[in-house]
C-alpha cells in the first residue's frame, strides 16, 4: 500500500498517464452519450405514448447487461468483417469510446426518463397554458430537470470510468494507447505487480467517491 | 348587445384518463365497468349546452368534486371531452392554437417555476412573443398591482403559499392572454391578499377580458362575477 501511495505521489509518468487517457476516454464516451440519451430520456419521460413502456423496459435491460457482452456486440459491429469495420475503431481509442458510449446510453436514458417522470404534473400543463411552444417548453424541461440531468452526467462518467468488458475487448489494452486504469488493474493484477493497481485504484475510489458526494450534494441541494 | 361567442358545448361529457390505459381512452367510449382492460370512470363534468362569449365573467361555485375544475381544464384546453363537443370560436378547444395564445389557466394550488420570480412573471410575454419592454412593463403593473413590487429577485421557492399564488396570478395578468381561466384564485390568500386579487381581476374584467373562475368565496363571486353557475355532482344546477 505504501509503494502504492509513493507510485502517485512521485508522479510517475506511465501510471498518471493512464489515469488521464481514461478520463479522456470517460469524458468523451460520456458526451457522446448524452446527445443521443437526453432526447431520448426526455421522450419517454414525457407524455404517455403507445410502447413506450416496453421501450423503457428494453432500456432498462440495457442497463443490466455485462459489460463484455455489450463488448462482443460492439465487437461484432467494428471488427474488420462488420458493418462499421471500415471505420478502422478496432483497438484503437476510437473503439473504447464507442463501446463506452454505448454502454452509457441506457444510463442516461434511464436517469433522464426517471428525473423528467418525477416533475411534477402541474409543471407541463403551466408551461403550456402560459403558451410556450414545443422548443420553449424542451428548454424549459430541461432546466425544471436539470439536477437529474447532473445525475445523469456524473452516473454515466462514474459508470464508464470504472468498466473494465468493454475497454478490454475492444480497445486491447494497448500500452500508451487504449490501456485504461481498469485494464491496467487487470493485467497488473494477472502479472502479481500490485503496487501500480493498487495505486490506480486508489484513483478510481477518490472518482467514485467524487462521484458519490456530487450525487449525494445534488440530492441535497435539490430537498 | 350580444358579445361574441368564445365557447359553444354541446352534450360535453368530461372524464378523466384512467390512469392504467392509454392516453386518450376514457372509459365512455365503448368500455362497461368490469369488462374490459379500464375500469369505467364516472364522468366528472357533463352539461347539454353551455356558452361563453367574449367580456363575461363567469364564476363557478359548488362544493368539492363538483367538477369545477374539470371544466375549467377542458375550456383551457388541457382536457378532451370524453363525448360532445367544446368548441371555441368553431374549432375543437384542445388543439386550438388560437385559444393556447389567447388564454392562461391558473391552478388552484399553482406551480412557481424554478428561478427568480422575475422569471415566473415575464415567463408567458416571453413566451407568447411580446417585446421585450412590452414584457417587462406588463411584469411590472401585475407584480405592483397585487402588492408584489421588490420581490422580482425573490427566488420562488422561498415564496409562500399566498405569496406564491399571487406570483403565480401576476404571471397570468403579465402574460398577454386576455382570457383568464382560474381555479380558486383567493385559495391560499389572507383577506389583505384577497383584496388586491379581486382588485387585479375587477381591473381586467372592467377593461374587457373575459374570466372564468372558480371559487368557494361567495363574496368573490357576487361582487365580481356577471354571471354565475352553480355546480353539484358535475352538472350545472343552476345559474
Amino acid at each position: 500500500m505504501k509503494e502504492a501511495f509513493l507510485l502517485l505521489a512521485s508522479g510517475d509518468a506511465e501510471t498518471w498517464a493512464t489515469v488521464l487517457r481514461s478520463l479522456r476516454f470517460s469524458f468523451f464516451s460520456t458526451l457522446f452519450a448524452l446527445i443521443p440519451g437526453i432526447p431520448a430520456g426526455v421522450a419517454l419521460g414525457g407524455r404517455d405514448f403507445r410502447g413506450r413502456r416496453s421501450l423503457i423496459a428494453v432500456v432498462n435491460a440495457l442497463m443490466a447487461l455485462p459489460t463484455v457482452v455489450i463488448g462482443l456486440f460492439i465487437y461484432t459491429l467494428i471488427s474488420r468483417s462488420g458493418p462499421l469495420g471500415f471505420m478502422s475503431l478496432m483497438y484503437e481509442p476510437g473503439g473504447v469510446v464507442f463501446g463506452q458510449a454505448f454502454l452509457a446510453f441506457p444510463i442516461v436514458v434511464s436517469t433522464t426518463q426517471v428525473g423528467l417522470s418525477k416533475l411534477d404534473p402541474r409543471f407541463r400543463e403551466t408551461i403550456l397554458t402560459l403558451g410556450a411552444g414545443p422548443w420553449r417548453r424542451l428548454v424549459s424541461t430541461l432546466f425544471e430537470a436539470r439536477a437529474a440531468l447532473v445525475a445523469a452526467v456524473v452516473a454515466t462518467f462514474g459508470r464508464v470510468t470504472g468498466e473494465v468488458g468493454v475497454s478490454m475487448m475492444l480497445g486491447g489494452n494497448i500500452r500508451g494507447t487504449t490501456r485504461t486504469m481498469t485494464t491496467t488493474i487487470a493485467l497488473d493484477y494477472n502479472k502479481g505487480e500490485f503496487d501500480r493497481a493498487v495505486s490506480l485504484g486508489l484513483v478510481l475510489l477518490v472518482i467514485a467517491l467524487v462521484v458519490n458526494l456530487a450525487l449525494h450534494a445534488l440530492a441535497s441541494h435539490e430537498d | 348587445m350580444k358579445t361574441e361567442s368564445l365557447w359553444s358545448c354541446r352534450d360535453l361529457e368530461l372524464r378523466y384518463p384512467s390512469r392504467s390505459g392509454s392516453r386518450g381512452r376514457a372509459a365512455g367510449q365503448g368500455l362497461v365497468a368490469g369488462i374490459g382492460r379500464q375500469p369505467c370512470i364516472p364522468a366528472a363534468f357533463f352539461a347539454e349546452a353551455l356558452d361563453i362569449g367574449r367580456g363575461e365573467c363567469l364564476a363557478l361555485v359548488g362544493p368539492n368534486g363538483s367538477g369545477k375544475t374539470t371544466l375549467l381544464k377542458a375550456l383551457n384546453g388541457l382536457l378532451a371531452p370524453s363525448s360532445g363537443s367544446m368548441l371555441f370560436r368553431g374549432e375543437p378547444a384542445t388543439g386550438s392554437t388560437e385559444l393556447r395564445r389567447r388564454s392562461v389557466y391558473l391552478h388552484q394550488s399553482p406551480y412557481i417555476l424554478a428561478g427568480s420570480v422575475s422569471y415566473n412573471v415575464l415567463y408567458g410575454a416571453r413566451a407568447r412573443g411580446l417585446e421585450a419592454g412590452e414584457g417587462h412593463a406588463r411584469a411590472r403593473a401585475a407584480l405592483a398591482l397585487l402588492g408584489l413590487e421588490g420581490f422580482g429577485h425573490r427566488h420562488s421557492r422561498a415564496l409562500s403559499g399566498g405569496e406564491a399564488q399571487r406570483v403565480a396570478l401576476a404571471r397570468a395578468l403579465a402574460s398577454g392572454a386576455d382570457i383568464l381561466i382560474l381555479d380558486e384564485p383567493t385559495a391560499s390568500a389572507d383577506s389583505a391578499s384577497a383584496d388586491l386579487v379581486l382588485a387585479a381581476l375587477r381591473a381586467r374584467r372592467d377593461a374587457g377580458d373575459t374570466i372564468v373562475f372558480s371559487t368557494h368565496d361567495p363574496g368573490l363571486a357576487e361582487s365580481l362575477a356577471m354571471r354565475l353557475f352553480r355546480l353539484r355532482d358535475g352538472r350545472i344546477e343552476g345559474e
